[in-house]
């Protein structure tokens, strides 16, 4: 199968600003393959280096060594996220604009034609229900609503592949299941959606294949029915037992 | 709280705070140093008022110069310049090099910079001169103790502008302000006989000029002996006028004791002296 | 270009959705028509004066206007984590300077127009003349000014690390500049060695701001400025604003962003 987002001997370091410079290895050697059309979790502890890896996808970050593509273009290029949607954890936007200004100045972000554009605002925001507050400013809706706008906004694009952030962070069971249904229609009409997320109920019902991070480096990568049948556990089990966890007595 | 009630608090803590202040302000110059009739200037600059003074004082002259005027650092640069200068003094009235004060260009810099700015030494004719009235006005407002601004203020509209009772106005301002001031009484007088053509005014206001300057200056060191000078003078050319030539002659005779040029004092003198009358045939006062 | 146009867009409508550039329009309107309204010695002719304050009060204005929105752009696009999302789109760092750059000019180019309109109208209503070009030329300069001003306030929000820091530094240099740019050269020649070049090397080097302040001109009716020294200097301001802008884009591009 095609691949859409692939890393190669990923490692990321952080030197410190004080005068021992320490260095921090917030990733280790992360080789990781998501295909077309896949629905992919990204898992780990916190600290594991999962928003590193987001960073490094995004162009935030200069990898210490190795590489990341995005469509088979370095990540370095701005051209590699043409084809993308990005759905931060935490959602800010401007907000002295509304999310219809919103929405519009990031099409123009992505040169797609104005009328196009508007027939695309039109159509999110029915989808994300957010028709109803399309001229009101961003900073008078609630989180629900912003991570709503976050969602149109990632979706501007008609992108290829979707990185989503903790997309139901914060979200009420409501708003969980409308994000869920929104990966289910992305992954039929052939989107590939990469998210990171702790919820690990959502994961194993919407994902095709899990990675699980933890202190940098890649523990265990496969179809979510396969790990099961592995470790003879349910998801949540298997991320524990990866990532040693050890019970208090 | 409704909104009713809450407006009608309002206005009731608004009227008892305007009452309040009326009746305070009666009592409020007893609290402070300051008279109640100081102006906003004054209040708003303080003790440093002085200072902006000055400040506007210079900026009529700015406006007088229409913006050409020498910044403290091209003044800097002169004076050094004229230190070193060991040319003979008078052949430092005009000045030497191209562009007046700003000299010859330095750099490039300096000359391209050139071409946005004033460059030309000129003064404000005819009716322009009133732009530079807001400043002097400003000037006495801040420091009413500084009584250029008055006689210059005053110069200008009378000699100028045609505006001889505004001239006559604030000088009296300025004498509210200084009684004491010999070079405003000496404007007066300019006033009256220059333009009201009031000899008689004129002459008692130049008198009580002359009475003030020897009360003031005739103890010092270094007496300002330019006003002295130009007191003495007019009230000899008064007196010539007026057919009183004993009287010029006299006024002539204080006048040369301290005139850079006393040398044409006495040719007036003695040009005075041939239309007396002989010895023993003095006009009566 | 579109992408830098749609990142300028921003920036203009965050202008006037703020209330600065009102409370500073508001402000220099008032000041100016009180002053207006003074009586010195009857004479309602007297304009000059009238004239300076407006402009005086325009130039800071424009001055506040341009440092505190450029000032606040980079660092309020991270500190809002705005920054995310923008660089999530094909859009390289340089769009992003060149973009915030535009939008603090042309939002400055709204706010100067507006205030030479109402200039305008006070001068004329004194003075019954209307000197368009002359006007323009002041403008045009003026706005030349604020594109150098502009570019190095963005090359300080990447430098320093609050904006509080960055408009602090900035508006002295920018008022030494204009206050004692053009002098530097004097006070050099009257120092010894090595003062003398160190302080004549800036002299070449800082950017003569004081070129754009044709105030005086417009105060004092002096004849408008020939349109090929407006031209160079324009091209001199352009060089500058590139220099600040590049420099800007070169801290910027190696910046770490973590979300």
């Amino acid at each position: 199968m095609n691949s859409i987002l692939r890393t190669e001997d990923l490692r990321v370091e952080y030197r410190s600003r004080e005068l021992k410079q320490t260095v921090k290895v917030a990733l280790k050697g992360l080789n990781l393959n998501v295909s077309a059309g896949e629905v992919f979790g990204f898992l780990g502890p916190n600290g594991a280096g999962k928003t590193t890896t987001m960073n490094v996808l995004l162009g935030y970050v200069k990898p210490t060594e190795g590489t990341a593509h995005l469509f088979d273009v370095d990540v370095r290029e701005p051209i590699a996220r043409q084809r993308i949607g990005y759905l931060p954890e935490l959602t800010y936007y401007y907000k002295f604009l509304t999310v219809e200004e919103l929405l519009r100045f990031y099409a123009g972000l992505f040169e797609i034609p104005k009328l196009e554009a508007e027939s695309r605002i039109d159509r999110l925001l029915k989808l994300v229900e957010l028709e109803h507050a399309r001229r009101q400013p961003i900073r008078t809706y609630s989180k629900g609503m912003q991570q709503r706008a976050g969602l149109a906004q990632a979706l501007i694009n008609n992108p290829d592949l979707l990185l989503l952030d903790e997309p139901t962070s914060g979200l009420d069971p409501l708003g969980r299941m409308k994000v869920r249904e929104i990966i289910r229609r992305l992954k039929e009409e052939g989107k590939t959606v990469f998210f990171s997320s702790h919820e690990l109920g959502e994961v194993e019902t919407i994902c095709d294949r899990v990675a699980i991070l933890h202190q940098g480096e890649l523990r265990v990568e496969g179809r979510v029915d396969d790990l099961m049948a592995r470790y003879q556990c349910n998801l949540e089990q298997v991320f524990l037992k990866v990532v040693d966890y050890q019970p208090q007595p | 709280m409704k909104a009713s009630r809450a407006i009608l608090i309002l206005l009731l803590l608004l009227a008892v705070a305007f009452s309040l202040g009326t009746v305070l302000q009666l009592h409020a110059p007893r609290w402070t140093h300051r008279s109640p009739s100081e102006s906003v200037l004054a209040l708003a600059f303080g003790e440093s008022r002085q200072l902006f003074a000055n400040h506007f004082f210079v900026k009529a002259d700015i406006s007088f110069h229409s913006g050409y005027y020498p910044s403290i650092f091209d003044e800097a640069r002169q004076a050094e310049e004229n230190d070193n200068d060991v040319s003979h003094p008078d052949e430092k009235e005009e000045p030497k090099s191209e562009g007046g004060f700003l000299g010859p260009p330095t750099d490039w810099i300096d000359r391209f910079g050139r071409h946005f700015r004033p460059t030309l030494h000129t003064h404000l004719q005819g009716g322009n001169i009133r732009e530079i009235l807001p400043w002097l006005r400003i000037s006495a407002e801040l420091d009413p103790h500084r009584v250029e601004a008055y006689t210059v203020a005053s110069y200008w509209m009378r000699k100028h502008l045609g505006e001889v009772d505004e001239a006559e106005q604030f000088l009296r301002e300025g004498l509210r302000a200084n009684p004491d001031s010999y070079e405003l009484l000496f404007e007066l007088g300019s006033l009256y006989y220059d333009n009201r053509h009031d000899a008689g005014r004129a002459r008692n206001v130049w008198l009580a000029a002359l009475r003030l300057w020897q009360k003031q200056e005739s103890g010092k060191g270094m007496p300002d002996n330019l006003s002295l000078d130009q007191i003495t003078v007019h009230l000899a050319h008064l007196e010539e006028q007026e057919g009183n030539l004993d009287r010029a002659v006299e006024y002539f005779e204080m006048a040369k004791k301290v005139s850079p040029t006393p040398s044409q004092l006495q040719k007036q003198i003695d040009e005075i002296k041939q239309r007396l009358p002989r010895a023993g045939t003095l006009s009566p006062h | 270009m579109n992408k830098v146009f749609a990142i300028s867009g921003v920036v203009i409508k965050e202008l006037y959705r703020r209330k600065d550039f009102y409370v500073l329009f508001v402000l220099t309107a008032l000041i100016t028509l009180l002053l207006g309204s003074v009586n010195f010695f009857h004479d309602d002719r007297i304009a000059r004066y009238l004239k300076e304050i407006c402009l005086l009060l325009i130039w800071i204005s424009a001055l506040v206007i341009a440092i505190t929105t450029t000032a606040r752009q980079i660092p309020a696009e991270r500190e809002n984590r705005t920054i995310f999302p923008l660089l999530a789109k094909p859009v390289t760092r340089a769009q992003v300077i060149t973009g915030k750059f535009l939008g603090c000019w042309l939002a400055v180019a709204v706010a100067l127009a507006v205030f030479y309109l109402f200039f305008g109208v006070i001068s004329g209503s004194r003075e019954h003349a209307w000197p368009v070009l002359k006007y323009f030329q002041a403008l045009w300069l003026q706005w030349t000014m604020l594109a150098v001003v502009i570019a190095l306030v963005l090359f300080g929000s990447v430098i320093f690390t609050s904006p509080a820091e960055n408009v602090t530094i900035c508006f002295f240099a920018v008022l030494g500049i204009l206050l004692l740019g053009g002098h530097l050269n004097t006070v050099a020649l009257g120092l010894k060695e090595p003062a003398r070049t160190m302080l004549y090397t800036l002299y070449f080097l800082i950017p003569h701001l004081e070129w754009f302040d044709v105030r005086d001109i417009i105060i004092y009716d002096w004849p408008r400025i020939p349109w090929l020294d407006c031209l160079l200097a324009t091209l001199y301001a352009a060089v500058y604003v590139a220099l600040f802008l590049f420099a800007a884009w070169l801290v910027f591009r190696r910046k770490v962003l973590t979300t």
